[in-house]
């Protein structure tokens, strides 16, 4: 490895948070900060720069969702991997929405937690089954005939397919043994997926505030 | 207000009706006393804590007075009273505040005292006193029966803000112990032994505990269900060896249908149990398209053996299969099996609404 990842540690729990901190320092990554709720998160994060934010959803302050939205404003190359112990559906799916691009619940093992941290690190999506369902759910929800939206993501029929059998526990080497294609491209299915929501999420916020009347002149994001 | 209005028809009444009387003087002291009297109850009536017995004694008695006074004021013969219809304030006021019975009372005496004071009652006399003897009870119990509905109305918000209360505290608690709970799960797994056993008992405890925070969830909204959520139902599967995935929304389906699906996908998952073994996992996706419903079941088992269900079939040993096949086709739709080295899955299909 030639560099150690920075990786920050979110979670109100102690016993948690420590807990996941010694996993993944004994990993080999380095744990630039930890922090027990969002306001902390949120401040701490410019000046310890991660490269990936571990992230439990339920913390006090800011909720893991805003503070998804805020890091992500503020370093977009960062990574945000929620773990999550509730499974709590809309929040996952908002913060998901938000920008995060890997979810684990806490029951996970350590190896899986570690394997995680890397992927996301990488770029590369990590769902849950429970995760793949409920993306595969909005679009659904965004296709229907009531959802009067125009410029409205769609899913290609081999992207929903994928999706379909990540839904269904299938790993990615499984799926891509079963449609005979590469590992990697069923990786690019799966990012995709993620990165048409997240879009689509990026643009009616910016609709919204200009239906509004809050964009303000900030230049070029 | 009401009376208000009463004593003003009471002084147009008693001004138009002047010159027939026999001491105007007395008759204008009455009338006059009865507009001061009801600008000052109407004041102290607004104010719960002035609504005693003291307050509605005097006011009875003040409608008592002016009916007696009146043969005096008025010839023989008078048609109304000095108070005329004023005398309903003081009975509604009693009815308001004893219910039926002080309704009925008040109306006695004022109906009573105005039969006494008359020489002779016309048929017209006989029917006012009337309403206004029957009048005073309904109102009373009107009166009654609606303060039992504001009580009975603010102990059921009391109660639904209680049980709010209550569910959001039991969350904070549940997260908590969930937490805890999966801790232990995983780092049993890792410490290995009878650490892990203990991990797996932990899991199982997370799992029934999410079930039950789910089931809870559930109570408090719906009414009797007709429609019912296939989400919530599907959820309740989730166990050790079960993954359920769900769209994040609400996926109604009638009650009975929902309860078949349900069915044919236990029997999914017992098959699943038999043929992949006990520590196989299971994975079920619900999807919900415009018209129709999909739920798929996927276990990671060796998968079956190729023609070994044609085989299945052409025997006549249909049994767990058939009737998963059968329930579908009696809901209106199908249940597809595909089988491979991934395992194999089930898919159920079925219309949104009964064929």
């Amino acid at each position: 490895m030639s560099e150690a990842l920075r990786v920050m540690v979110v979670d109100d729990h102690p016993m948690w948070r420590d807990a996941v901190e010694r996993d993944l320092a004994d990993a080999g990554f380095d744990v630039v900060a930890v922090a027990a709720d969002g306001h902390q998160a949120v401040a701490r994060f410019p000046a310890a720069r991660p490269q990936v934010v571990v992230l439990d959803l339920q913390i006090p302050g800011p909720n893991g969702v805003e503070v998804t939205e805020t890091v992500l404003r503020h370093d977009p190359s960062a990574r945000v991997l929620i773990l999550s112990a509730s499974g709590e559906q809309e929040d996952v799916l908002a913060a998901v929405k938000a920008g995060a691009t890997g979810y684990l619940v806490k029951s996970a093992s350590r190896e899986q937690l570690i394997d995680a941290v890397r992927r996301t690190a990488a770029g590369d999506p990590v769902f849950t089954p429970g995760l793949a369902g409920l993306v595969l759910g909005e679009y659904r929800r965004l296709s229907e005939p009531a959802a009067d939206d125009p410029d409205r993501p769609q899913l290609t029929e081999r992207e929903t397919e994928v999706l379909r059998m990540v839904a269904t526990g299938m790993s990615y080497k499984q799926i891509a043994e079963r449609l005979v294609l590469s590992h990697r491209t069923v990786q690019n299915h799966v990012q995709n997926t993620l990165r048409k929501l997240q879009l689509h999420n990026r643009v009616e916020l910016t609709r919204w505030a200009i239906e509004q009347g809050l964009d303000e002149p900030d230049g070029p994001a | 207000m009401l009376r208000l209005v009463l004593v003003a028809n009471t002084l147009g009444v008693g001004l138009y009706t002047a010159d027939e009387m026999v001491r105007p003087a007395l008759g204008g002291v009455v009338v006059a006393g009865l507009v001061a009297w009801s600008l000052l109850v109407t004041w102290a009536y607004a104010d719960a804590s002035r609504r005693t017995w003291r307050l509605l004694a005097v006011d009875l008695a003040v409608a008592l007075v002016a009916l007696v006074l009146t043969p005096v004021a008025k010839p023989e013969g008078f048609d109304a009273t000095l108070a005329g219809f004023w005398v309903m304030s003081p009975m509604l006021a009693w009815a308001a505040r004893a219910g039926w019975r002080g309704g009925l009372l008040a109306g006695l005496l004022v109906g009573g005292t105005d039969l006494l004071i008359r020489d002779d009652v016309t048929q017209g006399t006989y029917g006012n006193i009337f309403l206004l003897v029957v009048g005073g009870p309904v109102v009373g119990y009107l009166v009654e029966s609606l303060q039992r509905a504001a009580v009975e109305r603010d102990r059921a918000e009391r109660e639904a803000a209680a049980a709010a209360e209550r569910a959001r505290l039991a969350r904070a608690v549940h997260d908590g112990v969930l937490q805890v709970l999966s801790l232990v799960q995983r780092r049993g797994a890792e410490l290995g032994g009878e650490a892990a056993a203990l991990g797996r008992a932990a899991g199982e405890q997370e799992e029934a505990l999410r079930a039950l925070i789910r089931a809870q969830d559930r109570v408090s909204a719906r009414g009797p269900a007709t429609r019912v959520d296939l989400s919530d139902a599907l959820a309740g599967l989730e166990s050790m060896s079960v993954v359920v995935s769900l769209p994040g929304h609400a996926v109604e389906l009638d009650a009975d249908r929902a309860a078949e699906v349900v069915a044919a996908l236990r029997a999914c998952l017992d098959n699943v149990e038999r043929h992949a073994g006990p520590d196989a996992t299971a994975w079920v996706l619900l999807e919900a398209l415009p018209d129709k419903v999909s739920v798929s079941v996927r276990d990671d088992g060796p998968g079956i053996v190729d023609g070994r269900l044609s085989e299945a079939v052409a025997d006549g040993r249909l049994g767990v299969s058939g009737s998963i096949v059968g329930r579908l086709r009696d809901l209106g739709g199908r249940a597809d099996l595909a089988t491979g080295p991934w395992g194999t899955e089930w898919t159920l299909t079925l219309p949104r609404e009964a064929p």
